[in-house]
């Protein structure tokens, strides 16, 4: 690893560089995991009283304003060079947490429909520009060589804290520790935002060195916004969001699955997921590292297909018991793995001039829309009373499908270059 | 699920493929303490507790591979133990043929039992040459395999131990993920009855590999004594992995972890560079 080598030399300022992203990514990711995601559908349906279609449908706002506005932020950062120049990229994460931390007080205020659509509308809008803004930190702070293991500890950390955190969700509690952990992290932003410093210009210029910048699947050529090359990966990203939560979802809804989830009230079980939460991105990092992203891209379906043919095995034969820890293991790895690649992945696609645009359709796109549009199928096909074993056969389907799609996919552009003669071998 | 079942399963599986049983009727209870009343077709026992109830009857076939199967009422079929406990209490009544493989038995005096058949095995414990014997077999086997690879094909086994030595936490992340997915798949399939064979053949062809890493990292060992006699130092090298992996599992938690890395190294590196044919090289990155 290059950080090894950078404390070995005693270059503080590189190092520096790896915090502040390990910090930024993983504060941001688990505000997400829990206060946007769990947070909102307490406040809706417990303080407000609304029916959980109603709390849906506003997360579905959420969700596809986030969208527009992440791919609106990243299309200008990309055109204005924001994306290259880390000062503004400071300012703009300044502002993003200092609405978040007035968006988190508020929280327990909110009382009405209204009020909390104009919420939803606000924390949509920082959601969006937040995205091409900390994903392209990545660009300046963490060398090439180095990706795979800080997006592993950044997967890795997430998860635990989230996991292992109380299963009560009530928002004036979450509200209050949110609010405290987010001062300190604004009140630094405003200083790096008024003030020049000697370290950050370092930092700065790191994305023109040849270890950071220009993304390893960029190299020798970069890969254009409007390529098979691009489109092929926010294709699979998408692939996987939409199988995990058209599936998560419905588990999470049986009550007899809860006592092997994240929200299990069993202390054990919570450390037992968070630690392999760990572990599984630690594997997805080695993974990312050592192999062509395509391999972590067939662990993934892979591990979600057999995960989902587990849980539909469970529902068939493994009558009313609580299932055996052996099924969220499974999931649990399977969501480590692409997490960590949805983190190393978008900026590995870019270059300098073009990490805003590709972080903003790739995690807008294989993350929001994918996540909105299996949400709403969940909650159709509870809607209409389909069971979950079939649900879950269904969601078993379209992993396989992409466990299989994703050779032939790559057999077949590959037959495409050959025949148009631009093989390079 | 206790990884020592996994054998039993398979084994009881087997059975149960053999007795000519509708898998849909088949059923495994792992865990928990359960009161059974009323089962069609074959139950396994495997961690749980499991009791037939007074005046209950149940048709079996019953296979306990551990755990504990308490009846007071009836089982009208077989009954097979091949470990675990069984109590069969006053008026408990096993309608078949209870054969007794393994674990432990305990009959009341009023307990009513059709046909009985035990298969003894001697016990292991109480002859260190006896307990010792597979593993100076399988050493010996080892050695002679890996000596006669290492002159006849040497490039396989280089190329294993030096992926094992240069890449190891690679290795050990490929052997981990493997082990932990396919244990999990080939059990999944040995349930389905119609891919038993297909999860015996890969659960063997497991075990081969994870036999050819120990003679990859043999190899490795053996090129320590440098000595041009290569068959020699592998067989050797062999012998001294061997070694460590028994005395390293005589050291609880850290010996097993020890033990369990160096297999897992090995396994992975077998597997990242099929099986010796190539040496593993990882993608290119910017220095």
């Amino acid at each position: 690893m290059k950080l090894f080598e950078f404390v070995r030399e005693r270059r503080w300022i590189p190092v520096t560089g790896y915090l502040i992203y390990v910090a930024a990514l993983s504060a941001g990711y688990y505000y997400n995991l829990t206060f946007v995601q769990l947070g909102l559908t307490d406040l809706g349906t417990q303080k407000i009283g609304m029916a959980p279609e109603g709390v849906s449908i506003v997360m579905a706002v959420l969700a596809l304003l986030t969208l527009i506005i992440a791919v609106g932020s990243g299309l200008v950062m990309d055109r204005r060079g924001w994306s290259t120049d880390l000062y503004v990229k400071f300012r703009l994460l300044f502002l993003i947490i200092l609405v978040q931390l007035l968006l988190t007080i508020a929280a327990p205020f909110v009382s009405t429909v209204d009020q909390f659509v104009l919420w939803v509308v606000v924390c949509s809008t920082t959601l969006g520009l937040g995205i091409p803004v900390t994903f392209s930190f990545m660009l300046d702070f963490i060398p090439i060589r180095d990706r795979g293991y800080v997006a592993a500890t950044v997967a890795g950390l997430s998860f635990f804290v989230a996991a292992l955190y109380p299963v009560e969700w009530r928002i004036d509690e979450f509200s209050l520790i949110m609010s405290a952990m987010m001062v300190p992290a604004v009140l630094i932003l405003a200083v790096l935002s008024v003030k020049r410093f000697a370290f950050v210009d370092a930092l700065a210029n790191q994305h023109e060195h040849s270890t950071f910048g220009t993304g390893r699947c960029c190299r020798p050529t970069p890969i254009r916004t409007l390529s098979f090359a691009f489109w092929g990966p926010v294709l699979l990203m998408f692939g996987v969001f939409f199988i995990d939560s058209l599936g998560f979802l419905r588990i999470i809804e049986e009550p007899l699955y809860i006592n092997t989830s994240w929200q299990s009230p069993d202390l054990s079980v919570r450390l037992f997921i968070a630690v392999l939460h760990v572990f599984g991105a630690l594997a997805a990092g080695v993974l990312y590292t050592n192999f062509d992203r395509n391999w972590v891209f067939l662990w993934v379906f892979g591990l979600f297909a057999f995960t989902h043919l587990l849980y539909v095995f469970n529902i068939r034969f493994g009558a009313s018991e609580t299932p055996a820890l052996i099924l969220p293991m499974f999931y649990v790895l399977a969501v480590s793995f692409y997490t960590t690649l949805n983190f190393a992945l978008w900026p590995d696609l870019s270059t300098a001039e073009t990490i805003g645009t590709h972080t903003a359709l790739g995690v807008g796109i294989a993350g929001w829309l994918a996540t909105f549009m299996s949400t709403a199928l969940a909650l159709y096909s509870e809607g209409i009373g389909l069971p979950l074993g079939s649900h879950l056969t269904y969601v078993n389907a379209l992993s396989l499908l992409f466990v299989v799609a994703l050779p032939v996919l790559l057999y077949v552009h590959r037959m495409f270059e050959l025949a148009r003669g631009e093989a390079s071998s | 699920m206790n990884l020592e079942l996994i054998p039993l399963l398979i084994i009881v599986l087997l059975m149960v493929s053999a007795g000519g049983v509708d898998v849909e009727t088949t059923e495994f209870v792992i865990k928990g303490d359960h009161e059974i009343t009323e089962h069609r077709g074959a139950l396994i026992v495997g961690d749980a507790t499991v009791t037939v109830p007074n005046d209950e009857t149940i048709s079996g076939p019953v296979y306990v591979i551990g755990g504990e199967f308490r009846v007071h009422g009836t089982v009208e079929g077989d009954l097979t133990q091949l470990s675990g406990s069984l109590v069969v209490e006053d008026g408990g009544t096993i309608g078949g043929e209870l054969q007794h493989i393994g674990g432990s038995e305990e009959l009341a005096s009023e307990a009513t039992v059709a046909e009985r058949t035990t298969t003894e095995f001697a016990p292991s414990e109480s002859d260190p040459v006896a307990a010792y014997t597979p593993v100076i077999l399988t050493t010996l086997i080892l050695s002679l395999v890996g000596a006669w690879l290492s002159r006849k094909r040497p490039m396989l086994l280089e190329n294993i131990g030096t992926t094992a030595r240069v890449h190891p936490v690679v290795s050990l992340t490929v052997g981990a993920l493997l082990s932990v997915t396919f244990l999990a798949v080939f059990v999944f399939m040995a349930f389905t009855l119609v891919l038993l064979p297909v999860s015996i053949l890969g659960l063997l062809i497991g075990l081969v590999s994870i036999a050819y890493g120990i003679i990859g990292l043999g190899y490795l060992a053996g090129k320590q004594l440098e000595t041009p006699r290569v068959g020699v130092a592998t067989g050797l090298g062999v012998v001294g992995i061997m070694v460590v992996l028994q005395v390293a599992g005589a050291v609880p938690i850290v010996g097993d972890l020890i033990a369990g890395t160096l297999l897992l190294i090995g396994l992975g590196a077998v597997v990242v560079t099929y099986f010796g044919l190539q040496e593993f090289e990882p993608v290119l990155l910017p220095e």
